[in-house]
């Protein structure tokens, strides 16, 4: 193998890996402000891909049109999903395996929904852009480019919206001591409420930048599910720079894997890592142990 | 743990296991015994897993690897061997055992319920897509077939015991002495020291732990007895469906209805997850024609259990009876009750 087309994986495993990242950092916002496991995150990947593959190829909506509109409707579901389950269920005791046990139930719930309504067929938008950028014999499509600009974008104003704005600070004063941010007057309730709303948001950019890649199945929420996992513990569970980190960690990883080994074996090759990091040190790569 | 049977309690466990024990007798129906003998493999599963998950408290979402580990060890071993599944079966559940002391080791040392979940689920996976892409073993989304079935036998009082498609009454004999000796297990663990142990340390770790329980070993102890249990499910199911493939044996499938089934039964108690395997594999049944719908059923019946039943069906006697006696006799104190 020549070094540009190795070099050409590591770059496409970078970029794979900032959708890894937009997805694990949502875990993270989830659990970092209220402890809870959400394992239902694969499926707003997977709801939000067709809801830009229905906007995008059955209503003809311009895709820097219909991505928003995705956006703001995944912000909404999450929200409600949050309101009508989590929103109760934290109020009970033993909250910490009742929310992963309902989350675990809404995973198949909606699934299955999208199966009933958009049928088992393997669905994909047209590319956004076409094109390939060549630069010293190493070959990467526009779109990718794309994928790795918007992760970028997004990043930086999720980043700014966490520690400049009103918003950001209130999240971050619930997640570190709920009580006293109560007593500051933040309300809990409509924080937990809004970051389930911005972290099913993140679920479902990642997942409108690769539906020209990747295909929509109503399958395709549970493998990104895992990754994000695998992501947050990377990175330190409840963590949200962790998560960035680690998601373009492990997408490169899995690129420099998949040379070595073959393309079945990515999965296990993640699984082993997160494993293994478990084992040697619990508290995330990045994170502190206390 | 549990308080000791009181007599009334006693018959009724007599009477359910002389009317499991009769039925073959009475009905040959084989697609009624079919029923009941998946119930009782997914009986076992549910106990195993609430053995863990309920009674000591460790959240795991990953026990379908060792249901598919022994399923695939007691296969292959009587395949490739030739010995004889009677023997495979428990080769395969110690297998599974070994497999859980494996996975435990890691979980030891994390207190938080996520991590234990993720790493669990993560284990599950590798252990699915090994057995997927080993194909010149498994087979892999083939299907591993011609998996011997057990040998018939005969006994002095009931004749001949035949472990046949057409005859199942010898699967569900056998699946039934499996039932009650992982019952018989389950129960003589809780109700040993270690049993308290385990609730001890679902119910405060610190405190068991500052009381000298020692944590790691029971941790050890309830994932090694839980897989071999699993595992021994997993390998009858094998020789008794006779076809292996790795979504069947080891898909999340399977874990999400085992989670279901020890939900909707009630999580932490001894019949719950038995009450539950029967109750949801008799759904599974019914819904046959509905077979999209099925697991979008399922999704829903756990989303509602959790909200509204959290300690599962047995929950609904003591609601309805409030319900009732409230409306005869509005002056009774609960209390009295306790």
């Amino acid at each position: 193998m020549t070094i540009s087309l190795f070099i050409e994986q590591i770059i496409n495993g970078l970029i794979i890996g900032s959708m890894y990242a937009l997805v694990g950092s949502g875990i993270a916002l989830i659990y970092g402000t209220m402890r809870v496991l959400n394992l239902a995150h694969g499926e707003f990947y997977m709801l939000g891909g067709y809801l830009v593959f229905l906007l995008v190829v059955t209503c003809g909506v311009p895709a820097y049109l219909a991505i928003p509109i995705a956006l703001l409707a995944a912000f909404l579901l999450g929200a409600l999903i949050q309101r009508i389950t989590i929103h109760y269920l934290l109020q009970r005791e033993g909250w910490a395996f009742s929310t992963i046990a309902v989350t675990l139930g809404l995973s198949i719930f909606l699934q299955n929904s999208a199966l009933l309504l958009f049928g088992e067929n393997v669905q994909s938008v047209p590319y956004y852009v076409t094109g390939i950028v060549e630069f010293a014999g190493i070959r990467i499509p526009m779109q990718r480019l794309l994928i790795l600009g918007v992760a970028i974008l997004t990043i930086a104003v999720m980043t700014y919206v966490l520690k400049a704005t009103r918003l950001g600070w209130a999240i971050r004063a619930t997640s570190q001591d709920r009580d006293a941010a109560a007593v500051v007057g933040i309300p809990a309730s409509r924080i937990y409420l809004i970051t389930f709303g911005i972290a099913a948001a993140l679920g479902a950019i990642a997942a409108a930048m690769m539906a020209p890649i990747y295909a929509i199945t109503p399958w395709s929420g549970l493998p990104i599910l895992f990754k994000g996992f695998v992501v947050v513990i990377l990175g330190g569970l409840g963590s949200f720079p962790g998560a960035i980190v680690g998601g373009l960690l492990l997408g490169v990883v899995e690129a420099v894997g998949v040379q070595l080994t073959s393309t079945e074996w990515r999965d296990v090759i993640a699984f082993a890592l997160m494993i293994a990091v478990i084992w040697v040190r619990p508290w995330g790569l990045f994170g502190s142990k206390s | 743990m549990f308080q000791p049977l009181r007599p009334w309690q006693w018959l009724l466990v007599a009477i359910t296991l002389a009317a499991l024990a009769v039925l073959p007798l009475l009905s040959s129906n084989s697609y009624v015994l079919h029923v009941l003998i998946l119930s009782m493999i997914f009986g076992i599963f549910a106990s195993a897993w609430n053995l863990v998950t309920g009674f000591a408290g460790l959240k795991t979402f990953g026990h379908h690897a060792f249901f598919g580990i022994g399923a695939y060890s007691s296969a292959l071993v009587a395949l490739h061997s030739g010995l004889s599944p009677w023997l495979t079966i428990w080769i395969a559940a110690l297998i599974a055992t070994v497999a859980g002391l494996f996975i435990g080791l890691p979980i030891l040392r994390i207190r938080s319920m996520p991590h234990v979940a993720i790493v669990t689920l993560g284990f599950a996976e590798i252990v699915r897509i090994t057995i997927s892409n080993l194909q010149s073993i498994t087979r892999g989304e083939l299907g591993l077939w011609g998996i011997p079935p057990f040998e018939s036998f005969t006994l002095p009082v009931l004749g001949e015991m035949k472990f046949s498609p057409a005859d199942k009454a010898g699967y569900y004999y056998l699946i039934l002495v499996l039932l009650v000796f992982s019952t018989g297990l389950i129960t003589l663990l809780m109700r040993s020291k270690s049993g308290l142990a385990l609730v001890a340390m679902r119910d405060a770790e610190d405190a068991a732990e500052s009381l000298g329980v020692n944590l790691t070993r029971h941790k050890l102890l309830v994932f090694g007895v839980s897989a071999f249990l699993v595992g021994l499910a997993g390998a009858f199911f094998g020789h008794y469906i006779g076809i292996l493939t790795p979504s069947a044996a080891v898909g999340p499938d399977l874990m999400i209805l085992v989670i279901a089934m020890a939900l909707v039964g009630g999580l932490g108690t001894l019949s719950g997850p038995l009450a539950g395997a029967l109750v949801l594999t008799c759904v599974v049944e019914l819904l046959r024609d509905l077979n999209d719908l099925r697991l979008l059923i399922y999704g829903a019946i756990i989303v509602i259990v959790v909200m509204f039943l959290p300690k599962g069906l047995a929950t609904l006697g003591p609601i309805v009876r409030r319900r009732f006696t409230y409306l005869r006799a509005p002056t009774t104190s609960p209390a009295k009750h306790l």
